[in-house]
This record gives structure tokens, sequence and C-alpha cells, in this order.
């Protein structure tokens, strides 16, 4: 398999990233080029329809990499099933797209072969048989054509966005898939997955909330966040703060109204325990009404409160907390 | 990455220096079109977003060095004013004394006010359009050393969070390697620093003294000041035991730059230098000049003003250091920019000729040096070599060693005057009367109207300073227990006083004897580099934050 271009797909849950046909346009960019054919790898566990998808495009083959401990996805086992394939099959290049898998177990698969891998390319050049890769530098203000030294196979991986997917081009007849169950040896796989999770929900959207109660320097220790939280449940509202909250991390800073968090104008601001530096208050100032409760009269925050109390956040809260709860029940 | 040349620090002296090795570098390829150089090599590195965003003065500009670089810059620059009219008044608490003539050191005439922001932007055009890369939104982090010699630059990494680790952003910095590196940071440079500590180039020098300027720029109604009009005050709101002094300089569209230097030589630990300013503007001389205005920006900046016997050695082997860095600057007469400009220039062209020698040997580089010495650089400097340190004791002391020294070239009483480290001179609360004595209203933090004086986080937020929340903290103490079991008793944290950007902190804690501990809010830093020169235990090292983070000074 001299001088061939294998393209590793990327899959999850049986479903093809489509990032993979960029990566895939990329290649076949490549290969008209330099008339090395094109190849494509899938790694899995039951992903012949992967493999079948790919299969419509032009490609000359398609590999399925099969075996049980294929799912779910850990480096360990992505290596184990490529290395051994790369190994026999010695294609010319390797190429992937830039995900967040590939990040997983790329450099491991390359350092396993003792090979290089250009990671993030943005295109590449092929000048006077000599492939290149375009990485960009100095957060793009400069690119760098990288050159591959040593022995084949090379490793590279493409940015998102480098190609466009759509521009895959079909394949005349669909090329054959050929099947090629991996045997991973007990113990070679030392992660083990936990159910994906999304870091946190998506920003809390602020914006779209009708009642805050923001919480600041005022509540004290983190602990009592819990008290607030209570009564934005009450009002049916949502829960920010100021900028020291969420840098002590006692809320998510996706919860900080002002400068260098959120502007919010909802039609109703609690504010406890703020004292209303600029910093917060150009976050909020535009709330259709604004209370705000502080033990210093002397807040700031009291300048742009449409109804002020000066006392303690700890004595007014709780009972506030069982009159609209009373209130709404009524 | 190779380089030739690396300048770290976009200010006026990196910026000169990229604009005079251009055009040596264009004379030479005009003459010699066989053996062309290129500029291709030559990078300057700025941590700022923007060029001229971290950059802060009064400012004038005395033309001098700016009439060698480009003699028709009058025409093209962005000058606000020529100035017309200047005034040295001694301020009491509620009284002002007009001096007399205005000593010669603070003639003015023929001097320009400009807002340095909006000058650096333009040179930095200048530079671009000259072929040289800037690299904005990157900061030199670290020297690269091989035994006595730098070989190059380090950049900051991109995409660490709060604890260390790499964030899915993460980029880590490059290494410049360059035949020559730069160092144009302007005052109290965290990589000159390295390379000083490093070689020890501080030996029988002076240490630097440092003033913090603290500066609000205020749009006042028209007619109240005009363009071209200069004020300077000595006196109040500082008692004899500071130094210090305001600038009033007046721009167009009713613009008006004022702002205090307080030197960083105070004994209080607890005089606060953005109170001193809140206080200066409540005198009734200033405070009726700003009735009716509107503070639209802020900004401070530490200035070194120990003059000659503080500078190090300015070239190395693979280095040269200019302008503020270095300590050009001319405290009798106020100004630096000129000084920096053209150590820039000077660094240029010893540059140049490595460059066309292909010779960036130590031999070659320390001609600098050489060049910095017969320029009128110190022909300048040196008549003012000890004016400063007169005033290491005080005032009044000050007044007459000036006066000793005008009379006999500079030299005064001593062929060389002593001076001590700013920060050794504070005194422990023990020592000072509790409630502040003739300092009483400059201590601890200002209240603020809303409307004449500000508190400082208000002030703050007018430095349009702005940093990647989630990253380490880039100013590293580097021992929070003496924050918070010794100088809480000893000098009372006189950080959160001397930082002009509610910085540091102290929090209420459980865990400490004092139940304070050290809080940093380190996203409000204007780079001013203060808490690095005045912490009275040395322990607070000022880093350079991820590229890009900072203060904008648009106008400034």
């Amino acid at each position: 398999m001299a001088d061939t271009i294998l393209v590793v797909v990327e899959q999850r849950e049986g479903k093809l990233n489509r990032v993979s046909w960029e990566t895939l346009t990329g290649a076949q960019a490549i290969a008209a080029e330099t008339g090395w054919p094109l190849e494509a790898a899938v790694v899995g566990s039951g992903v012949g329809d992967v493999a079948n998808e790919v299969a419509a495009k032009r490609v000359a083959k398609v590999y399925n990499l099969e075996s049980p401990k294929l799912e779910p996805y850990t480096p360990d086992g992505f290596v184990a099933a490529l290395k051994g394939f790369i190994e026999q099959k010695q294609p010319k290049l390797v190429l992937m797209p830039h995900t967040y898998q590939v990040r997983d177990f790329a450099p491991k698969l390359a350092t396993a072969l003792n090979r290089a891998l250009i990671s993030d390319a943005i295109g590449y050049k092929y000048e006077g048989g000599k492939l290149l890769f375009t990485r960009q530098m100095f957060q793009g203000k400069f690119v760098a054509d990288v050159s591959l030294t040593g022995d084949s196979p090379y490793f590279a991986t493409f940015q998102s966005g480098a190609y466009r997917g759509d521009k895959v081009e079909d394949g005349s007849a669909p090329a054959s898939v050929e099947t090629v169950n991996v045997a991973i040896a007990d113990g070679v796989i030392r992660n083990k997955p936990e159910a994906p999770f999304k870091e946190a929900k998506q920003a809390v959207d602020l914006t779209q909330a009708e009642i805050i109660v923001s919480v600041g320097r005022g509540i004290k220790e983190q602990k009592n966040i819990e008290l607030a939280q209570q009564l934005a449940a009450a009002l049916g509202g949502e829960i920010a703060a100021s900028r020291p909250i969420c840098d002590s991390g006692w809320l998510p800073m996706d919860r900080q109204v002002g400068s260098s968090g959120q502007t919010v104008a909802p039609k109703l601001y609690l504010a406890l325990g703020i004292s209303g530096a600029i910093q917060h208050v150009v976050g909020m100032k535009g709330s259709r009404s604004i209370i705000a409760i502080n033990k210093d009269s002397e807040a700031p925050i009291f300048e742009i409160a449409d109804i002020a109390v000066v006392g303690n956040l700890f004595d007014i809260v709780p009972p506030l907390i069982e009159e609209v709860k009373r209130a709404k029940g009524a | 990455m190779e380089a030739d040349v690396v300048i770290v620090g976009g200010g006026p002296a990196g910026m000169a220096c990229a604009l005079r090795l251009s055009q040596l570098i264009d004379e030479h390829n005009a003459k010699r079109p066989d053996s062309p150089l290129s500029k291709d090599g030559i990078y300057v590195l700025e941590k700022a977003r923007e060029a001229g965003a971290h950059c802060l003065s009064g400012a004038l500009l005395d033309p001098r060095s700016m009439l060698e670089l480009l003699p028709d810059f009058e025409n093209e620059a962005p000058l606000e004013a020529a100035v017309v009219k200047e005034a040295v008044y001694y301020l009491t608490r509620t009284g002002k004394f007009k001096l007399p003539i205005t000593p010669p050191p603070l003639r003015d005439h023929g001097n320009y006010v400009i807002s340095i922001n909006r000058f650096v932007k333009w040179l930095a055009s200048k530079v671009e359009a000259a072929g040289i890369t800037i690299f904005t939104g990157f900061a030199g982090s670290e020297l690269l050393f091989e035994k006595g010699r730098v070989l190059g630059v380090r950049t900051d990494d991109k995409g660490v969070d709060k604890n260390g680790e790499q964030k899915s952003n993460f980029e880590p910095g490059y290494d410049l390697q360059a035949k020559v590196v730069i160092l144009a940071e302007g005052s109290r440079g965290s990589l000159t620093k390295q390379l000083i500590g490093r070689f020890q180039l501080d030996h029988e020098r002076n240490p630097q003294t440092y003033g913090i300027g603290v500066k609000e720029l205020w749009e006042l109604p028209p007619g109240r000041f005009a363009a071209g009009e200069v004020i300077y005050t000595m006196g109040y709101p500082l008692s004899f035991h500071e130094y210090g002094g305001a600038w009033i300089y007046g721009s167009k569209e009713n613009l008006v730059s004022l702002g205090f230097v307080t030197g960083l030589d105070y004994p209080d630990p607890r005089i606060d230098p953005q109170h001193v300013l809140q206080e200066f503007k409540k005198h009734p001389f200033i405070a009726k000049l700003l009735e009716g205005g509107k503070m639209i920006r802020y900004g401070a900046k530490s200035l070194p003003y120990g003059g000659w016997w503080c500078i190090p050695p300015v070239a190395g082997d693979g280095w040269m250091i200019l302008g503020d860095s270095a300590g050009f600057l001319n405290s009798q007469r106020l100004k630096g920019i000129h000084l920096a400009i053209k150590s820039g220039m000077l660094a240029a062209e010893t540059t140049y000729e490595a460059m066309a020698k292909d010779d960036f040997s130590l031999d070659i580089l320390e001609k600098f040096q050489e060049r910095v010495e017969k320029s009128w650089i110190k022909e300048e400097l040196w008549p003012v070599r000890n004016f400063h340190q007169g005033f290491d004791k005080g005032f009044l002391s000050g007044m007459l060693h000036a006066g000793i020294q005008q009379a006999t070239g500079g030299r005064g009483l001593h062929e060389r005057y002593g001076n001590h480290a700013g920060h050794l001179r504070m005194k422990q609360l023990s020592q000072l009367p509790a409630d502040g004595g003739a300092e009483a209203h400059i201590i601890n933090a200002a209240k603020g109207d809303g409307k004449l004086t500000f508190d400082k986080l208000t002030d703050v937020y007018y430095s349009g300073t702005k940093h990647e929340e989630d990253q380490p903290a880039h100013l590293v103490i580097h021992d929070t227990n003496i924050c918070n079991e010794r100088c809480v008793r000893e000098f009372g944290n006189p950080c959160k006083n001397f930082c002009p950007a509610n910085v540091y902190e102290m929090v209420e804690a459980a865990d400490t004897s004092s139940g304070l501990q050290i809080h940093l809010n380190a996203s409000n830093c204007v780079h001013c580099k203060t808490c690095d020169i005045m912490d009275p235990y040395e322990i607070i090292t000022w880093v350079p934050p991820e590229g890009g983070g900072g203060p904008n000074y648009e106008g400034m």
C-alpha cells in the first residue's frame, strides 16, 4: 500500500462526525494533485453503516476496523486498533479531522509509531514532489509551511473549517468496504470512560430572565448563596452575582452581571449585599425595577435603586421568602 | 522560530528603534543592491491588543529626537497642541503661589502636548508600513539564555486557566531566537528585571527610584483651559515628607490631561496615590478649573526618575535596553519620551551596523553604550545626575540641593549623590501617628463624590482595563503568609493603598491570626508595576498576563 492516503473518519455512537467530510475533501484534493490513492478507515464497534456512508464518496476503499472493545471510545483502544492496522498497511499519509477525540488519541498514536504529527493544519501545498502542510502561528498573524521529514507514515490533522464538507466528491460507484476485525488483547485498554456529559449546560442566558436575584459580597459565605437561591426559586427568577462571588467560584462565571459579565435588563432586579460599583451597575442599570438590600446606607447601589432597603439581608430575606411563597400560594 | 532582531515593547522607544532600523536598511539597500538586508526577521512584541493601548504619559513631547527621526513629523504626527503658556504654582491647603518666573527646566515653549496613545499608534502605522511585523497581543514572558548570552525571547502561553491547567484553546508561547533582543518594555520592565538580576547590572549603580503617575483625562466646558496651556504644581496635597507634583496640560477639543506623580519613596504606607490625585482636585484652584467638567479616562503608570546614576549598562551580549526600561528620563524636566525615542534610534544604528557586518558579537553591540554616552542623551542627563537624589531627605533639602547643583553644573555638594531604593524608606505603622498626622487627608482609600472625585474602583472602570478572567494571577506573591501574618501588623498592607487599580484587597479569613487574608483582583491591573517596585518585602513579582489583556488608554 505504498503512497496511499488514509483518512481516519470520526464516529461517535455510530454516527459520522460531519467534520470528517471536510478532511475527506482535503484528502481528495491531495489525492488529485499527487495521484496517490485515497482510502478511508472507520474505527468502532458495529459501525458498518458509517463505513458504507463513506464508501459512497470518491475513495478507493474503506476499512471498517471493528471490535466490541472499541465501543465506547477509549484512547488506548483506538491507538491499539489503528497502530496495528497502520503498521500492516503502511500508508504514506494518515489524515484526520482536528477534533477533540483526535486530539486525545492522535499524539499517542504518532508517538507509538515513532512518527511526527502535524496538527491543526489549515491547508496543504504540493511543491516539487514535496508535500507541505500550512499551520497558523501567532494566532493567525503568520502561517508556516511545515514539511515532513523522516519515514512515512506521516500524520496530519486538518482544522475544522479548513475545507468545505459539502464539497466532498461522490464516487461513480460505491467503494468496496473491507471489515477488519481487530484483536485487542485484555489489559490493553486501561481507560474506563464514564458516560459523556456536557460541561455545565450552555451558558445561562440571564438576558431572558424576567426576575433576577443577584448577590454580592454582603452574602459573606458560600453557604449563604442557598438563601438567595431559595428567594430566586420562590420568585421564579434566576440567580446572578457580582464579580467577587463568581471570582471566588461560589457561582459559575456565566452568572456574573457587569462589565466583565452579562448585561441584563429584567423586570425586577433584586440586589442582595451588592455595593454597586460602576463595573456592576453598567450591567444591570437598564432593569425596570431595582430593589437593593444593603446594610451600608451609603452604598452606591442605592443611587439607582427604585426601592432601597437599608438592613441586614440575613434578617430580611428569610421572611421575604415566606411572604413570597404565601402570596403565590394565595 | 528564528529572528534577527526582537524588540520587546512597542512604545516610543521600541517603535523609534524599529523605524530607524528600517530607514537604515532602506538606505543600505538603495546603496548596495548587490547585498541587500532583509526586514523579515525584525519583530516587535507588544502585549497590548493594539499598539499604544498600554502607553500612558502626561504627555509633553520635546521634539528634538523626532526631528532627527522624521524631520517632517510636525506636519504628519497627531500633535494635540503646541505649548503656548506655562506656569508653576506652589499649593498650600487652600492657597496658591505662582512662581514669578518659570524655572528654566520647566519652560516648555517649542514642546507639544500629545496623547501618547495616539502618537504611538501613529508611529506603529509607520513601522508596519515600513514592512516590520508588530505582534500585538504577545508579551515577552521570559528571556532565553545560553551562559552569558541572551539568545531570544519566549512569548506568553495562551489558554492557561486559573490553576495553571491547559484550556482547550491552549497555545504554548513561541521561542523567538534572536541575534539581538532589544528591551523597550517601559518602566520596570519584567524582562529587564530578569536581565538585571541575572547579570547583576545594578552593581555599583544607585538603586532606581520611581514615581507613580495617576492621570485623569477631563472634558471641560469650552474656553476654560486653552489648548497648549501647561501648569505644574508642587506642594499640597503632599507634605514635606513626600516627593511629587501635578501637571495640567490643555489639549484640543476642551480636553485636559491632569495627573499627579507621587514619588514611590514616601514613608507612610497608608498613602494612596490615587487618593492624592483626588485630594489635589479638591483644592479650590483645581476644583474651580474642573467644575462642570467630566472625567472621561483614567490611568496610572510608574516612571523611573533616579537619573544617570541609576541607569544600568544598556548593552551586552545579545541585548540592549532602551527608554524607561533603562531609566532614560529627565526628572528635572519631567520628560522622557524624547530620550526614549533617541535611545531607540541609537540602538537601531548599532543593530544596523551588526546586520551590515553580519556580526552580532558583544564588541559590536556594546557600541550602543558608547553611542549613548556620546549623544545628547548624556549631555542632557549629566547636569541633572544628582537632582532626584537631592530629595532623598525630603522636599526642603531637595530644593536646596537643586539650587546648589544648578550653580555647580549638576555636581552639588558631592560628585555623586547616593540614594536608597524607595521601598526601604517606608516606615512601620508603629512609628507613625495613628491619625495620619500631616498625611491624614491622603491615606487609605478615597471616597469620591462621583463628580469631582472618584473612588478607586470607579476610576479603574475608566481605564478600560480587561483581562481574560480564567488565567493564573499575573501578580505573583512569593509568600502570602507575610501578607496575612506580618505585613498586616507592620505596614498595614500598603499594597491595597499604592495599587491604583484595586488589585490588592484584604478580605476576612477564618484561618489567619490577623483574621485577614490577601485577595487579588488581577483582572483590574493597569500594568503600572507599582507593586513590583513599592512592596516593602519585595515579594511581589509582576509578570505579563496573557497577551492582549490590560488597560485601554485610547486617547490618553
